[in-house]
């Protein structure tokens, strides 16, 4: 199984207004939609929207991780 | 679940379930899902499937299931969608389940049967439409004139052609197009030929008139050969057994309901449903649902359906069970590993299947027969075509196209279809007779050839059944052995094992074994104990009075004597002393030394092949007389048909004796396949022959009686093609010079009538073979075997002689008590015109035409009074009317009678 399909421009794009980027998957999340379905999440303050449930649990468990910089943000 | 198991070996496969989840969005679910799957104890790979929303997991059957899957799905942080319905087949039935493969079967066999009623069907009709016309076309009758009649038949006979006999086109086109012959070419031309000559004999009369030629159909030939044909074949496929038999009983033989646990909750629910990964209950006296792994709990099974052995095996945690097997007193629970198509069981069905396939079907002697028959039939017919366009009188395309329509007509013999099938039919009852069941002619052409035969051990050779062989007190053991067989005995009684069984079986012998008997106690596997009599008895293995502290040294030399013969020691101990020793062995069938000798002495080789131990095998092997070099031993199941196969390979014809469903797969690769009748019934599915009973010495009897049905069918061929082919000369011509004499459809239907006599009173020979076991001797074909065939031979000729010869005399007669008169023709005059004759005397008019075109004398109003005849031909008539009268005689080629041919015929009363 291929996990690892970059997604260009990542770094640079900046997200659409009412959107965000999900730091997991790198998915661009519509921010009230993930509100209304709890798919959002705090964090240091900050406010981060999901694409799913899973990438908020993988947030979950280890925040750290996706925050680093060198973290590359991958399917 | 918490019990140590062994860890997963090579031989014992993940199993793979498969979960739809709920609630992915991406590629981070995906990774988290698998992630937490394969932290999961006994999840040896998991794959998830974004796109079909799918987990793919593969597990240790002996440690996780679809319960701990669901749960790490769960601890991920999604849900498992709730299991949608399988996909359905017709009827309902789970698709891949055995419920569907029953569905399958059923169709099939609706389908087989519904064929089998069509061909009777047209059969019948065939042949009821065939003797009509002939009643029709062969009684002499002044009422209705031949071309009416012809025109009246030719609607029925056209039906018949290609309702009933569409199906040889169809083949021989099938045949045609890889280039070969069969008997369905030989049919579908011969048929056809008579067809279209008939037809075209129909529509116009004139132009066979001109040629001087009856308009004489051979609708009836036609018709009675499709008929007799199609009944051969039905009559071959009452006698073929059905195919997916095999498949029946497998399902017979399951469970239809397993106890599944799931979250805890224990359901019965129907054998359909039951998926890979399941945990099942079975129960004491359970038959085993599917193929699994024991988690928790030990029984013993009796898988004696499957390999042969009595003695049931002990299962515990870790150990594989198999579906269809007999759970005996414990209970335990099990992973399901294999379901529906992927069991043992259907593996077992798979490679009959299959062995059943890769079988190259011997073509049957009749194809083969025809195979070259047809060209040359053909080569002939177009040389008799070019000898009569070239020196045969005029006109000449029609004479020639005439004989070469007889060649092709004549040349088709119908009773080719009877010859096979009811040789077949009267060994098979005859075999029946004796216990034989024989299941068609294919298995039959190959039993002619066999040279070598393989007997399974268990079952074939002996009973079957573990039987004590030798009761052994210690000395001085009180009361000696009676007493150690009436405490034995007593004690066995609440045994359900098969020693213990065999015990209590020979204590009956004596009419020992009603003591009393209290606190009876059952040690798993091992022993049984109790208080018989007062007195504490211990019955077991050497283990298990080893550990009660009893040593078995006083006979352990009887002991090993006995082991050394494969035998199995059940030891006694008596008060806590050892008291005995019973050596228990599966007993060798009385009649089981002489089935190997009259094998031998018809010049077979014979081997012997066993799952069982080296020594058991070579201990009976020398019981019955098979040398050790032939006996293969301590093979696997699977291992019987690759067996056979290499000996096969090695150029023999082998037949295969067994009776267990794991013998199915050898018995169907064997050349000849032989069930002893007491076994499984899919090992008689897989059989060409079934012996009733179990008596060994229907080996030799089945083979001989093989035999002896096979000469009788090559027998019914040669007579089946002998007439007719007698009757190609004359079809050509040959016979044409001298005696003015071809084809004509009477001498066809003579031809096949007696054929047909023939072929069947020729099968009905074998009535008078003795098939009952140790009579092979009078099935050999020896010098006497000779002189009955010629005798036979020499009666049919005469036979055939006497009626030709009293049809002959009869129609002497006729001639004799007939008027004759002369006629001549020329120039376009009947000399003399006028002809009295008197009315019921038969008359032969002689009619000489000495012009140089075709003339015909006609009586005018009377159908079927005339005669025609070429230039320089005399040709005859022979008639009677009853009418007293004048008549108006004709030449009715057209213009001749306005010309002046007429004349007149006075019928005078008697």
């Amino acid at each position: 199984m291929d996990k690892q399909l970059p997604i260009a421009g990542h770094h640079t794009g900046a997200a659409q207004p009412g959107s965000a980027i999900d730091p997991v998957c790198g998915m661009t999340v519509d921010i009230a939609g993930a509100t209304a379905r709890g798919l959002s999440g705090e964090h240091n303050g900050m406010t981060f929207y999901f694409c799913g449930k899973g990438c908020k649990l993988e947030f979950g468990d280890d925040p750290g991780r996706f925050l680093d910089s060198t973290y590359v943000p991958s399917m | 679940m918490t019990a140590p198991v062994a860890p997963l070996d090579a031989r014992r496969l993940p199993i793979e379930i498969v979960l739809p989840i709920e609630g992915m969005t991406c590629a981070s679910c995906v990774n988290r899902i698998e992630r937490f799957l394969k932290k999961t104890p006994g999840v040896e790979d998991a794959s998830v499937n974004l796109a079909t929303e799918r987990a793919t997991v593969l597990v240790d059957p002996a440690v996780a299931g679809r319960d701990e899957a669901v749960a790490a799905v769960q601890a991920a942080g999604y849900d498992v969608r709730p299991e949608a319905l399988p996909a359905t087949g017709a009827g309902g039935a789970v698709a891949g389940s055995t419920a569907a493969l029953a569905d399958e079967v059923t169709a099939e066999d609706l389908e087989r049967e519904r064929t089998q009623r069509r061909t009777l069907l047209q059969s019948a009709v065939a042949i009821v439409a065939a003797l009509s016309f002939m009643v029709l076309m062969f009684t002499p009758q002044t009422v209705v004139a031949t071309e009416d009649l012809n025109k009246l038949i030719l609607w029925p006979a056209t039906f018949v052609q290609f309702w009933a006999g569409g199906r040889f086109y169809r083949a021989a086109w099938r045949a045609g197009r890889h280039g070969g012959a069969t008997m369905d070419t030989l049919v579908a031309v011969g048929t056809s030929a008579a067809w279209v000559y008939s037809v075209f004999v129909t529509m116009w009369p004139d132009v066979v008139h001109l040629a001087g030629l009856h308009p004489e159909t051979y609708f009836d030939s036609s018709a009675i050969i499709i008929g007799l044909i199609l009944l051969g074949r039905w009559l071959e496929s009452r006698a073929k057994g059905r195919t997916t038999g095999a498949i029946r009983r497998l399902i017979g033989l399951q469970a239809t309901t397993a106890r599944r646990i799931r979250d805890g909750v224990e359901e019965d629910i129907d054998l359909a449903l039951v998926v890979p990964g399941d945990l099942l209950r079975v129960r004491p006296g359970d038959k085993i649902p599917v193929d699994g792994v024991v988690v928790e709990g030990a029984s013993a099974v009796d898988e004696s359906m499957l390999t042969g052995e009595p003695i049931p095996a002990t299962k515990s945690a870790g150990d594989e069970v198999i579906g269809a097997t007999l759970n005996t007193t414990g209970s335990f629970v099990m992973r399901t590993v294999h379901v529906g198509r992927d069991t043992a069981l259907a593996r077992i069905v798979d490679l009959v299947q299959r062995a059943q396939g890769s079988k190259a079907p011997i073509q049957k002697l009749a194809d083969r027969i025809s195979e070259t028959f047809v060209p040359v039939v053909l080569v002939v017919a177009a040389l008799t075509f070019v000898a009569w366009f070239l020196a045969g009188p005029e006109p000449r395309v029609t004479l020639a196209l005439t004989a070469f329509i007889g060649v092709v007509i004549i040349a088709c013999p119908c009773a080719m279809g009877l010859a096979t099938p009811t040789a077949i039919m009267v060994g098979t009852g005859k075999g029946a007779e004796v216990g034989i069941l024989i299941r068609g002619g294919e298995a039959l052409e190959g039993a002619g050839r066999v040279d070598t035969v393989v007997l399974d051990k268990t079952g074939t050779l002996t009973l079957g059944r573990p039987a004590v062989a030798a009761v052994i007190p210690t000395e001085g053991l009180e009361g000696g052995a009676p007493r150690l067989l009436d405490l034995a005995g007593s004690l066995e009684r609440g045994s359900e094992h098969p020693l213990g069984e065999a015990i209590v079986r020979r204590a009956r012998e004596d009419e020992l074994g009603f003591l009393v008997v209290e606190g009876f106690e059952a040690v798993a596997g091992r022993g049984v104990r109790g208080l018989v009599d007062g007195h504490e008895v211990v019955i077991g293995s050497a283990r298990l009075l080893g550990e009660i502290g009893i040593a078995t040294g006083t006979l352990a030399e009887a002991g090993e004597a006995a082991a050394g013969q494969g035998s199995i020691l059940s030891w006694a101990a008596v008060d806590g002393r050892l008291a005995g020793l019973f050596t228990i062995a599966d007993p060798v069938k009385a009649d089981s030394a002489e089935a190997i000798r009259l094998l031998r002495a018809m010049a077979l080789d014979v081997w012997l092949l066993t799952g069982d131990s080296r020594l058991t095998a070579e201990s009976v092997a020398r019981q019955v007389g098979i040398p050790p070099d032939r006996v293969i031993a301590e093979v696997l199941p699977e291992d019987k048909d690759a067996t056979i196969a290499r000996l096969q390979a090695e150029g023999r014809k082998v037949a295969m004796v067994g009776d267990g469903i794991n013998d199915a797969p050898a018995l169907a690769r064997a050349d000849l396949g032989v069930a002893i009748g007491t076994g499984a019934d899919v090992a008689i599915e897989a059989s060409d022959v079934t012996l009733v009973g179990g008596d060994p010495r229907l080996v030799a009897s089945a083979i001989g009686l093989s035999r002896a049905t096979i000469r009788v069918v090559r027998q019914n061929l040669f007579w089946a093609f002998a007439y007719n082919v007698l009757l190609i000369p004359v079809a050509m011509g040959v016979l044409y010079p001298a005696f003015s004499i071809t084809l004509n459809p009477a001498l066809a239907a003579g031809a096949m009538a007696m054929s047909s006599v023939s072929v069947v009173t020729n099968s009905l020979r074998l009535r008078s073979v003795d098939a009952r076991p140790g009579q092979v001797r009078t099935m050999r074909r020896g010098p006497l075997g000779l002189v009955r065939d010629g005798a036979f031979l020499l009666g049919v000729a005469v036979l055939a002689l006497a009626i030709a010869g009293g049809v002959l005399a009869a129609d002497r007669a006729i001639d004799g008590a007939s008027q004759r008169v002369a006629v001549a023709a020329g120039n376009l005059r009947f000399q003399p015109a006028d002809v009295r004759v008197r009315a019921g005397q038969w008359v032969i008019v002689e009619f000489t035409n000495a012009d140089p075109v075709v003339h015909d004398w006609m009586v005018e109003g009377i159908p079927n009074v005339d005669v025609a005849a070429r230039p320089g031909q005399t040709a005859r008539l022979r008639f009677v009317l009853d009418t007293p009268g004048t008549y108006r005689i004709l030449c009715s080629i057209p213009g001749h009678a306005e010309a002046g041919m007429v004349g007149s015929l006075v019928v005078e009363a008697p």
